[in-house]
């Protein structure tokens, strides 16, 4: 029933195409079976006194049929898989059964009625024949504390690792000169890119793409852009900022040189100076500055208004 | 001295500005204007005054009330169109003079003013008892061109979220651009001042800000600042926008402003203002003068600092991320600056312009004490031989830049720098170059004097100036205090001899005279004397040559021998020209001994290259540099090595750095490479080392060994160890080597090779070093780095091998040419995605792509520089791009081009820009006055005649000098050579009586401009006189020379009862063109004769001119020529009194001559004001309520 459940969903999607050209075997299989439950239609129309049918008529009702069994293979298998087993029991499809209003014990009666004809097997066609998957290596077999109804060990590939022991690329000359092509090709790919997909300028008037320029656009507030640090700078910063390269800073001061304040009053605004009594209370300060701009704005006098 | 001097300030108004109101009620961003109104309290200091004179430019008045009584008045601006009509005289003499006398006719400093209103009648008797007058102005701006400068971007959203803002702005005293004011320094009061705003923006302005308020609809609000320290008109200032505010951490007095979204970079940026405060307030020890300071970054500046009472207005682009180095030292400079300025230049104030090197002197000095103390001695050295070279370069080029205009020595010359074609009698009509010199040569010289009295008596008499000026800031306007505030060179003079006891007049005649400004150049070279053990030194001036002068005196010679140095103070006389200096130390060296250098320290040297026979290692001659001097010496190259390896001043290293380019020898070559080397050598001199060591390696070409220059030298200092031809990832934590590291390369890429190109290992040295650029680690940014990779890789260009002027094409481009070209390409592009602070690689990569068309790689084409030079750029994109421009207009002798500059010139919204172009312009002419250009037409002449006459510069002092300047630079000081010949050719000469050739056909004329003010005078011994100042009556009106009537009739003898020294005796003025713009000139009895025939060719010429221009005009009804006319036969029959007053000297009969002379004053005033008629002082006499 499972498996049934399971072609005629394939059939149904097919269906249409199948008509037409049925090359594949599986096709050709689902095609067969329609055909038998076509004759099973019939069958029971003959059975019910008609002698003949419109083929629309034996169509449709076909497909009710198969309906009608595909939704019970389809709620048999629910069921078993509620209760966590893989194949439908003979409870399952009861269940179903019931479940979808059939009256069970009607059936054995049904079954075993007099008049009902008898139906040569469909012929045999091959099954269609699942791909095997790839399988590489050799299935482990499971070892002797494991019950022999567990299920197989997927195959080796899937678990088991596999060290490569190519070196990695350490010479710093390779990294760098790598690190610097692989720069140079981004910038050059994404410029390349961004001059093709908009305006250009160009240095020559004989090849506009030699050496193309992306246009000198004016902006609105040119500053903005020149002065504020770009994402990529502040990244960096960022990154740096707990580097060893402070470190460095006091022992090159030390050696005294002419613009040695500016280390030193740019460590100011990332580290606290050393008598840094102001800064560390300015979080608190904040509140008592009285300074005129951040005084609120007084109301208009109401005399004021006239 | 003079007693009256002492007596301070003697206004030339007719009466006292007590306090003044300013309010703008109404700010409109979208048209630009500005509505409000102002109120001046003065105090008449005559009885019936019946005109004020205020300074307004531009405004529209739309009302005048005085006490509450409707006025009538006038408002005339001359310098709106300095010569007026069509004149066919196109020459710059003449146009300096008229520009001059307009200046002068509006000059506050002389009582002058553009807006003359007439007190009420009603208000007259009043005046008898000397009460006080209220002068209510309603006025406002609609677009202003200058003054105020409104920057609006072109975006969505509100005012407020597009970041518009306004700020006054200007060159020298440019208030009265902006409301009606007297725009005087030496005009003190308080001041109220109210901004009404919208509710989204800050006003920000001088003095206290009392109080915000909203408006009644709560939309708008009014700041209300008050300033009760009296402050003259230029310091105020005002800026208005969307500011961010920061208070200052660590003085909580102190606010900063910035445009929204710069609040970070506004908070490290200013991180470091405190110890500027702490430094000069502790050198002066005096408080900070104001109660407040705010500091306001904004876009388009005019200049980068710009210092007005208790605020300072700073060009945006100074702010910057802790990641930038470069930026850092230069903007805190210009903290230090401004910061300098507040207490000289804004606190306190100057008498005169003639005072001005004072103020530009301290604050100069007192920013050089700054430097010393931040940047350290070798730093301040450094800075104060650039500013010394840069002087002595300008002066010897240009002439001599006089300190003090009316400071006149000896003998009496009407134009004290004939050399120049712009006159030095105000700041409006000096060139931007010039005053730049100017504020370099006043500190310059106040060094001098801190050398000659100390630099404590100096820090004394600041102190005692501060404090005099603090005293007299909190007296109340009546007890007549508030000259105090004002200094005056005579006032700085006196203290500095009280407080240090010393006569400093010689000093002070050497570098101020007008006879002697300009530098000494000498000449120095030596023997040795073995028998004697002399050095037999022999020093020649040239004093010959223009901007030289002579100089007697003191030198200081230091010479460095074996047993140590020593110094010697040689007396240069007239005719001495040899001095014998005996040597300590025999000319032994088989002892190894150490020798003792000049700061005490005793090195090893390695002695083989000396001259075995002689003692002598180097010789410096004025080595403190306490004369502003040039010094040619000549010594040996290895007297030369041996001062640049071990003279520890850094400006004997630069200037050996500077001689051994002449002596490219190995034994040169090593020494400049060790200096590379040394880590204690201060950075600027290894990276002029780095240069001079390029020159020498291009001279040894043939002889060179081993690899190109410093190429070794880098690697060993910047490359990895395992891999030399890559450099290390970007560490800028040593700033010495990191200013090492941009360097070497921009000069290694000045190498060439035999065939003159640059070594093929260089330039790909250069480009690993561009491709291997990793700044991932760095710290810092290394845009500055990158840029200057750019700018060697420029440095490497040479000019194309063309085979017969063919076009230039993809195809045959030379290889490595197309490297850097690719370089180049990516840089640029990859700025548009991430741009580099101020966009600095863009400006090389400009600057590049130029020299590559220049150089014949790539075909020259404008249009990627015009792209980039449009306004939306950032400023220095511009800037370089322009330049550009300017040098393709040069060498293509473009006219569509010159044109589209100067269209740019007029049209441009950034004043900076503007005048960077006419200044590069200048530097870089599209031709000059000697060689002839097809660009040389009448139109071109026309178009800048316009432009500085009337048309865009009106506005800008500074813009419009920058285009005389421009003038001057193409056509030379005489009529354009490109112009048809004038209608005459023979000229009547009418004072002696016979016909010359008409001075404009002469291809140069001998005789210099004539071009005085009325308020520079007389001039008593050393000291300087005030005194002929305001007595002097407004000269415009005094003698008018009518039609036809030959000036000598006018000669008038002076009154000089004791026959005083040269004093202003007599007073002329001639009528030129149609008589508007008159010239007049200020005779001593002493010249008379020479005065004459100086005058002569030009009266006659512009006699005829008027004449003709008499005949040409039609005549339209309303206009000025019958009244003029009028006025000019008038005049002569009601000349005023001259004279009435005593001379200096007989200041013993002053105070009984007091009241005479008061009322002499006074009838001279009304006589003055009778003839403002008169050409000079206006033209817009359709004001009927004037007629008196």
């Amino acid at each position: 029933m499972g498996d049934s459940s399971a072609a005629s969903g394939t059939s149904l999607n097919s269906s249409g195409r199948g008509a037409k050209a049925a090359s594949s075997p599986a096709e050709n299989y689902q095609l067969a079976r329609r055909r038998t439950l076509q004759v099973v239609v019939s069958a029971l129309l003959t059975e019910s006194g008609f002698e003949s049918a419109e083929k629309a008529a034996v169509e449709t009702l076909t497909e009710m049929m198969q309906s009608y069994i595909t939704e019970i293979g389809r709620c048999a298998k629910t069921y078993c898989e509620h209760t966590a087993r893989s194949v439908p029991t003979l409870s399952d499809t009861v269940v179903t059964l019931i479940e979808m209003g059939f009256n069970v014990d009607t059936l054995p009666v049904y079954a075993k009625r007099s008049q009902r004809m008898v139906i040569t097997a469909p012929p045999v066609t091959n099954a269609p024949v699942t791909p095997k998957s790839l399988s590489a290596g050799q299935k482990r077999t499971h070892p002797s504390h494991i019950p022999g109804h567990f299920p197989e060990f997927p195959d080796p590939h899937t678990y088991i690792k596999t060290p490569t022991f190519r070196e990695p690329v350490s010479d710093y000359q390779v990294v760098r000169e790598k690190a610097a092509t692989q720069r140079r090709d981004v910038e050059r790919a994404l410029t390349r890119f961004m001059a093709k997909t908009g305006e250009t300028q160009s240095l020559f008037k004989d090849d506009i793409s030699a050496f193309p320029l992306i246009a000198a656009r004016p902006s609105t507030i040119p500053y903005l852009s020149a002065l504020l640090p770009s994402e990529l700078e502040l990244q960096t910063l960022e990154e740096t900022d707990s580097s060893e390269q402070d470190d460095q800073t006091d022992s090159e001061n030390a050696a005294g040189n002419v613009i040695a304040d500016d280390p030193s009053a740019d460590k100011e605004n990332s580290v606290l100076p050393p008598g840094g009594v102001v800064p560390s209370t300015k979080a608190s300060e904040d509140n008592v500055i009285d300074n005129p701009y951040l005084r609120p704005v007084k109301k208009p006098k109401v005399r004021r208004k006239k | 001295m003079n007693k009256k001097k002492d007596k301070g300030f003697e206004s030339p108004r007719p009466f006292k500005l007590t306090h003044q109101v300013v309010c703008i009620n109404n700010i409109n961003f979208q048209r630009k204007s500005v509505i409000g109104y102002v109120e001046l309290t003065i105090f008449p200091t005559v009885v019936n005054l019946n005109r004020i004179k205020l300074n307004s430019k531009q405004c529209r008045i739309y009302r005048v009330r005085v006490n509450d009584l409707e006025a009538p008045f006038i408002y005339n601006d001359p310098t709106l169109e300095v010569c007026h009509n069509e004149s066919k005289q196109r020459n710059l003499n003449y146009f300096s003079s008229a520009y001059t006398a307009a200046v002068s006719a509006v000059d506050p400093d002389a009582g002058n003013g553009e807006l003359v209103i007439k007190v009420p009648s009603e208000l007259w008797k009043q005046g008898d008892d000397l009460k006080v007058l209220k002068v209510y102005i309603e006025f406002s701006l609609d677009q202003p061109k200058g003054g105020l400068h409104f920057v609006v971007p072109d975006v969505e959203g509100s005012m407020a979220e597009r970041g518009a803002h306004v700020f006054s702005f200007g060159y020298q005293n440019s208030t009265r651009f902006w409301f009606p004011c007297v725009d005087s320094y030496s005009e003190l009061c308080t001041w109220k001042l109210e901004f009404t705003v919208d509710a989204s923006m800050v006003a920000v302005s001088c003095g206290d800000l009392v109080e915000t308020i909203y408006t009644h609809d709560m939309r708008k609000k009014t700041f209300h600042y008050v300033l009760p320290i009296p402050t003259a008109a230029p310091n105020i200032s005002l800026a208005v926008g969307p500011f961010e505010i920061l208070v200052d951490p660590y003085m909580h007095e102190v606010t900063h402003f910035c445009l929204p979204q710069l609040l970070p970079l506004l908070k490290h940026s200013m991180s470091y203002l405190h110890e500027i405060f702490e430094f000069y307030e502790e050198i002066l020890t005096c408080r900070y003068p104001y109660s407040c300071f705010k500091t306001v970054f904004v876009d388009e500046a005019y200049v980068q600092v710009s210092s007005y009472a208790s605020m300072s207005i700073f060009s945006t682009n100074l702010l910057h991320s802790p990641m930038i180095i470069d930026q850092t030292p230069q903007t805190r400079r210009c903290l230090a600056q401004a910061l300098a300025q507040q207490f000289f230049g804004c606190f306190i104030s100057r008498m005169s312009w003639a005072d001005e090197w004072v103020l530009k002197g301290i604050s100069g000095y007192i920013y050089g004490l700054y430097l010393k103390k931040t940047f350290g001695v070798n730093e301040y050295r450094h800075w104060i031989k650039e500013e010394l070279d840069q002087i002595v370069e300008y002066e010897l080029k240009m002439g001599g830049v006089l300190l003090h205009p009316t400071f006149s020595g000896g003998k009496e010359k009407d134009n004290p720098t004939p050399h120049l074609h712009f006159s030095i009698k105000h700041p409006h009509t000096l060139s931007w170059e010039y005053f730049k010199m100017f504020q370099c040569k006043a500190h310059l010289v106040m060094r001098l004097i801190e050398n000659r009295i100390s630099m404590e008596f100096m820090l004394q008499v600041f102190n005692k100036l501060l404090s005099l000026a603090s005293t007299a800031s909190s007296q109340k306007y009546q007890s007549h205090m508030w000259s105090q505030m004002l200094l005056s060179t005579h006032a700085f003079l006196k203290s500095i001899s009280n407080v240090s006891g010393k006569d400093i007049g010689p000093l002070i005649k050497q570098w101020m005279c007008r006879d002697q400004s300009g530098v000494v150049k000498f000449f120095g070279s030596f023997a040795f004397n073995r028998k004697r053990n002399v050095l037999e030194l022999e020093i020649r001036q040239d004093y010959t040559s223009s901007g030289t002068q002579k100089y007697v005196g003191p030198i200081k010679v230091t010479v460095q021998e074996l047993d140590g140095s020593f110094n010697h103070t040689l007396q240069i006389e007239e005719n001495s020209l040899k001095h014998d200096i005996p040597c300590h130390s025999k000319s032994r060296r088989n002892k190894k001994k150490k020798i003792p250098l000049m700061n005490g320290e005793e090195v090893d040297m390695d002695l083989s290259a000396m001259d075995a026979d002689s003692p002598l290692l180097w010789i410096r001659i004025d080595p403190d540099m306490s004369i502003l001097r040039k010094v040619e010496f000549e010594q040996a190259d290895f007297m030369w090595q041996y001062q640049l390896r071990y003279e520890r001043d850094v400006v004997a290293q630069e200037e050996a750095i500077t001689a051994l380019e002449k002596f490219p020898t190995p034994a040169s070559r090593l020494a400049l490479t060790d200096i590379l080397e040394q880590e204690q050598c201060f950075y600027k001199v290894r990276m002029q080392a780095c240069f001079c060591l390029a020159k020498i390696a291009n001279s040894m070409m043939s002889t060179w060994q081993g690899p190109p220059a410093m190429k070794s030298l880098f690697t060993r200092m910047f490359c990895c160890k395992s891999c030399p031809n890559i450099v290390r990832t970007n560490n800028f934590i040593n700033f010495q080597s990191y200013f090492l590291q941009k360097t070497m390369p921009v000069a290694m890429a000045l190498l060439r090779d035999v065939q003159n190109l640059c070594p093929k290992d260089v330039l790909n040295f250069i480009l690993d070093l561009i491709k291997y650029n990793d700044n991932r680690k760095n710290k810092f940014s290394d845009n500055y780095y990158r840029a200057d990779l750019i700018e060697a890789l420029t440095n490497s260009l040479t000019p194309a091998i063309s085979i017969n002027n063919e076009v230039r094409t993809v195809d045959n481009l030379n290889p490595d040419v197309r490297l850097i070209l690719e370089e180049i390409t990516r840089f640029l592009n990859m700025e548009k995605l991430l741009p580099s602070f101020r966009n600095t690689i863009t400006v090389s990569c400009l600057r590049a792509i130029r020299q590559l068309q220049k150089n014949g790689h790539i075909p020259s084409d404008p249009s990627l520089f015009k792209a980039y030079a449009e306004y939306g750029h950032f400023v220095d994109v511009r800037v370089s791009a322009l330049e550009a421009l300017v040098d393709y207009t040069r060498v293509e002798r473009s006219s569509a081009d010159l044109q589209w500059l100067l269209d740019m010139v007029q049209s441009d919204p950034v004043h900076y820009v503007r005048h960077e172009i006419l200044g590069m312009l200048c530097k870089n002419p599209p031709f000059t006055k000697s060689a002839d250009s097809g660009l040389c037409n009448e139109a071109l002449v026309d178009q800048l005649w316009k432009l500085m006459n009337s048309g865009g510069t009106a506005h800008d002092w500074r813009l419009r000098c920058d285009a005389v300047n421009l003038y001057y630079t193409l056509f030379g000081l005489t009529r354009p050579s490109c112009l048809p010949l004038p209608e005459l050719g023979l000229v009547l000469n009418l004072k002696e009586k016979k016909a010359v050739l008409n001075p404009t056909i002469k291809p140069e004329l001998g005789v210099s401009v004539v071009m005085d003010t009325p308020a520079s005078i007389g001039i008593h011994g050393v000291g300087i006189s005030y005194a002929a100042v305001d007595e002097e009556p407004d000269p415009v009106s005094l003698g008018v020379c009518g039609v036809g009537q030959p000036p000598q009739g006018l000669k008038r003898k002076a009154e000089t009862p004791l026959g005083s020294p040269p004093e202003p005796g007599q007073i002329l003025q001639h009528q030129e063109d149609d008589g508007r713009a008159g010239r007049y000139k200020i005779r001593f009895n002493t010249m008379e004769e020479e005065d004459i025939d100086m005058e002569t060719v030009h009266d006659s010429q512009a006699f005829i001119h008027h004449q003709l221009n008499l005949l040409e005009r039609p005549s339209t009804p309303g206009k000025e020529p019958p009244l003029v006319e009028q006025s000019l036969l008038s005049t002569p029959a009601t000349l005023p009194p001259l004279f009435s007053k005593e001379t200096p000297l007989l200041s013993s009969k002053h105070s009984s001559k007091e009241k005479d002379r008061d009322r002499d004053r006074d009838r001279d005033r009304d006589n003055s004001y009778a003839y403002s008629n008169s050409p000079a002082s206006g033209r817009s006499l359709r004001s009927p309520s004037l007629s008196d």
